[in-house]
C-alpha cells in the first residue's frame, strides 16, 4: 500500500467516524457568537448571561425531547475572527441556529457564511442597516437567513438628530466616529438627518479604536464652538473622549448611541459623563410589563451583576430561535431538523416577549422601531421623554 | 490654538520620552530592542493602581499618595525589568542577536496575556489623585494634570542626565555602552551595569505609566502596545542608544501628532501616520537618527 492510498484510507475512516458519531448526540445546539474577550467583552458576557437564562428556562420546561445546549463562541469583536468562528459553527451539524454577532463589522461577513448553509442567524445587537440589506443585493445568491431583533442605526441616528434639533433647538454639532461600520454608520445617519433638519455639521472626524489621546482633536473642535458633540462608537473611546473634552473645557451637550449605555462608560468617564444623552434601541426593560419577569429572573440568577444593554435582546433572540426550532425545525420521529422550514417560520412570526411585540419585515428587521434616550444623572441612565 | 496644541503635544511627548529612554538605555548597552518594555509600562500602571488602592495609601493627602504611588510603581517596574533581563535575556547573551529579540517578543505576549487572564480584560478607571484646575495662558489653558506630567517627566529626565554624566556609575554605564569588552577589562562589572540599565529603564517606564494612568483616567492590558511602538519610534528618531535623542524624539512625536490631528482636516484619522512618516523621512536622510552617531558595524 503506498502512502497516498493509505492517507485516503485514513481520511475515509476518519470521515466515517464523524458521520457515524454525530447524529447520536442527544442534544440540540444553539451557537452564541459574541465578543467574550477583548475591548467590549462586557457587552458580550452580558449577552451570554441573557442567552444562558433563556436556555436554562427552556430546558426546565422540557419542551424538547433533548437537552438544549448553548455553545458560546468568541469572535473578539474582530471581523476576521468572526468569519473563523462562523466556519466552525457551520461545521457542527447539531447547531440549529446562531445568536449573534454583536458588532456590525463582524455580523456582515459572518452572515454570508451562515447563509451558504441555510443556518438561521438572529442578531441581538448589530445595528448597521447593511447587515440585512445585503440580502437584497443581486450578489446574494442564498436564502435570507438573517433576522434582527433590535432597531437599526438609521432609525437611531435620525432619532438622535431630531432629538437635538427639536427638543433643544441645537443647530450646530461636531461629529466624531470610530471608523467602524457601527460607529461611522451611526454618525453618518445622524449627520444626514441633522443636515436635512437644517442644522450645521461643523466637523466630521474619525478616530482609531484603541487610541487614548483625543486632546488635539478636541482642541480643534473647541475652536469651532459646537453646541453639541455627537460620538459614534463604543464605550472605551466614548468614555475617554468625553472625559478629555470636559478637561479641556469643551462644554457642549454630548450625545451618543447604544454602545455607551453601560456602566463601563460611566466608570471610564467618571463625573464627565454627567448630563450626557445616550440613545438606545428599544424601550428600557423596566418599562415593558412583559420584561419584568425577565428582570426578576436575571437578578435571581446573577445577584449583584449589572444588566448590560443587550442582555434582554440576546434572551429574546434565543427564545425566538428555540421557538423556530420547536415549531418548524423538528420533525417528529426524525433526529435531524429542517433549516429551511425554520427560516420560513421566522418570516411569519409574531412573538410577544421581553421586547414587546416582534415581527420581521421583508429584510428580516424587526418592525419594532422604538428608540429611547437616556440622560446620565448621578451616575445612572435615566430614560427621558421625547 | 497653536499654543494649546503645543501644550497637548508636550504632555503626550513627555510620556513618550520617558518610555523611549527605557528602549534607548538598553539598546545603548546590549544593542537589542527590548520589546517587552511596553509591557513593563503596562504592568507599571497596574502596580500604581494597586499601590493607590492600598488602604494605608488611600487615606493620605493627595501629594503623599502621588509620591508613594510613583515610588512604588517605579520600584516594582524596575524590579520587573531586571527580572525579565535575568530570565529571558541573560541566558541568551552569547546567542545570535535574533534570539533575545524573539525572547523579548515572547515575554511581551506572555505578560499581556497574564494580565488579560488573571487581572482583567476590561479598561479599569484610574484615579486622578490631584485636583483638576486650569491655568489660563492667553487663549490657551494648561491643566494641572498636564503640568504634573510635564514637570515629573522633566524632573526624572534631569535626574537621569545627572546620573549618567556626573556619577561614577553613570560613567561606568557610558563605558559599557562604548565598548563592553574594554570596560570589563578595566574592572567594570558589566553584567551589573546591564542590570542597572534595565532597572532604570523599568523605573522610568513605571513613572510614565502612573502619569499616563492619571492623564487618561483608564488603564488596560493592551495599553502598552501602541504607546510602546510610538516610544520606540521616538527612540529611533532621536538616534537609538542616545539618551538626549530619545527625549527629543519623544517630544517631537508628541507635538507632531497633536499638530497633525489639530490642523490637518480629518487629521485625527491619520494621527498615527504622522509620526511614522516623519520617522521614515528622517531615516532616509539620517539613518542614524537625529542625534545618533554613525558607528561602524561592530565585529
Amino acid at each position: 500500500m503506498n502512502i497516498k492510498s493509505r492517507a485516503i484510507l485514513i481520511s475515509l475512516s476518519f470521515a466515517g467516524f464523524l458521520v457515524s458519531c454525530s447524529p447520536q448526540e442527544e442534544v440540540y445546539r444553539l451557537a452564541l457568537a459574541v465578543p467574550l474577550t477583548g475591548d467590549i467583552a462586557a457587552m458580550g458576557l452580558g449577552m451570554k448571561r441573557g442567552a444562558d437564562l433563556a436556555v436554562e428556562e427552556v430546558n426546565k420546561q422540557g419542551r424538547f425531547g433533548r437537552v438544549i445546549e448553548l455553545k458560546a463562541f468568541d469572535d473578539r469583536a474582530d471581523p476576521k475572527e468572526a468569519v473563523n468562528v462562523a466556519n466552525q459553527i457551520v461545521s457542527d451539524n447539531n447547531i440549529a441556529a446562531v445568536i449573534g454577532h454583536f458588532n456590525s463589522g463582524c455580523s456582515i461577513p459572518a452572515a454570508q457564511v451562515y447563509a451558504r448553509k441555510d443556518l438561521l442567524m438572529i442578531t441581538p445587537g448589530a445595528t448597521n442597516p447593511k447587515l440585512t440589506l445585503q440580502q437584497l443585493e443581486p450578489a446574494w445568491k442564498w436564502n435570507k437567513v438573517i433576522f434582527r431583533v433590535n432597531t437599526t442605526d438609521d432609525v437611531q441616528g435620525q432619532f438622535s438628530a431630531n432629538f437635538l434639533f427639536k427638543k433643544f433647538k441645537l443647530k450646530s454639532v461636531a461629529i466624531v466616529h470610530d471608523k467602524t461600520p457601527y460607529g461611522q454608520g451611526l454618525a453618518e445617519e445622524f449627520k444626514k438627518q441633522f443636515e436635512t433638519n437644517g442644522g450645521t455639521v461643523l466637523s466630521f472626524d474619525g478616530i482609531s479604536v484603541g487610541d487614548k489621546d483625543f486632546k488635539a482633536l478636541i482642541t480643534r473642535i473647541k475652536t469651532r464652538r459646537p453646541q453639541a458633540l455627537f460620538f459614534g462608537g463604543i464605550y472605551n473611546e466614548g468614555g475617554l473622549l468625553i472625559r478629555q473634552a470636559r478637561e479641556l473645557g469643551l462644554n457642549s451637550a454630548f450625545l451618543s448611541g447604544d454602545a455607551l449605555q453601560t456602566n463601563e462608560f460611566l466608570k471610564l468617564a467618571g463625573e464627565s459623563a454627567e448630563g450626557s444623552y445616550i440613545t438606545n434601541v428599544g424601550v428600557p426593560p423596566e418599562k415593558i410589563p412583559s420584561a419584568q419577569a425577565f428582570l426578576e429572573k436575571f437578578k435571581a440568577k446573577y445577584p449583584g451583576v449589572d444588566i448590560q444593554p443587550y442582555d434582554h435582546y440576546s434572551y429574546e433572540a434565543t427564545m425566538i430561535a428555540l421557538l423556530a426550532l420547536e415549531k418548524a425545525g423538528i420533525t417528529q420521529g426524525s433526529k435531524d431538523f429542517n433549516r429551511l422550514k425554520m427560516i420560513e417560520f421566522m418570516k411569519a412570526l409574531r412573538y410577544d416577549g421581553v421586547l414587546g411585540q416582534t415581527e420581521f419585515d421583508e429584510k428580516g428587521d424587526t418592525k419594532n422601531k422604538a428608540i429611547t434616550v437616556y440622560k446620565v444623572q448621578s451616575g445612572k441612565f435615566i430614560p427621558q421623554d421625547f | 490654538m497653536f499654543v494649546q496644541q503645543l501644550i497637548n503635544g508636550l504632555a503626550l511627548g513627555s510620556i513618550y520620552a520617558l518610555i523611549a529612554l527605557g528602549y534607548t538605555l538598553v539598546y545603548g548597552i546590549l544593542l537589542m530592542v527590548n520589546f517587552a518594555h511596553s509591557e513593563i509600562f503596562m504592568l507599571g500602571a497596574f502596580f500604581a493602581l494597586g499601590a493607590l488602592s492600598l488602604s494605608w495609601v488611600s487615606g493620605l493627602p493627595a501629594f503623599m499618595q502621588l509620591l508613594l504611588a510613583l515610588l512604588l510603581a517605579m520600584f516594582a517596574s524596575a524590579v520587573t525589568g531586571a527580572l525579565i533581563e535575568r530570565v529571558a535575556y541573560k541566558p541568551l547573551r552569547h546567542a545570535s542577536r535574533l534570539a533575545p529579540l524573539i525572547s523579548a517578543i515572547g515575554v511581551s505576549i506572555f505578560l499581556q496575556n497574564l494580565v488579560f487572564l488573571f487581572v482583567t480584560n476590561q479598561s479599569v478607571p484610574f484615579p486622578r489623585i490631584v485636583p483638576l484646575w486650569h491655568l489660563e495662558l492667553g487663549n490657551s489653558q494648561i491643566s494641572s494634570l498636564q503640568i504634573l506630567v510635564i514637570a515629573v517627566s522633566f524632573l526624572l529626565m534631569g535626574f537621569l542626565r545627572f546620573f549618567i554624566q556626573k556619577t561614577s556609575l553613570g560613567k561606568a554605564m557610558r563605558a559599557t555602552a562604548g565598548d563592553r569588552m574594554m570596560a570589563e577589562f578595566s574592572g567594570i562589572p558589566t553584567e551589573r551595569i546591564i542590570s542597572l540599565a534595565f532597572l532604570i529603564g523599568g523605573a522610568l517606564g513605571g513613572a510614565a505609566a502612573l502619569l499616563n494612568g492619571m492623564y487618561y483616567g483608564s488603564i488596560k492590558y493592551n495599553m502598552g502596545f501602541l504607546v510602546g511602538i510610538k516610544a520606540f519610534t521616538a527612540a529611533v528618531l532621536g538616534g537609538i542608544g542616545n539618551v538626549t535623542g530619545a527625549v527629543l524624539g519623544g517630544l517631537l512625536i508628541g507635538i507632531l501628532e497633536s499638530l497633525g490631528a489639530g490642523y490637518i482636516p480629518g487629521g485625527s484619522e491619520w494621527k498615527d501616520i504622522f509620526s511614522f512618516a516623519v520617522l521614515i523621512l528622517v531615516l532616509l536622510v539620517r539613518p542614524e537618527g537625529l542625534l545618533g552617531e554613525r558607528v561602524s558595524e561592530k565585529v
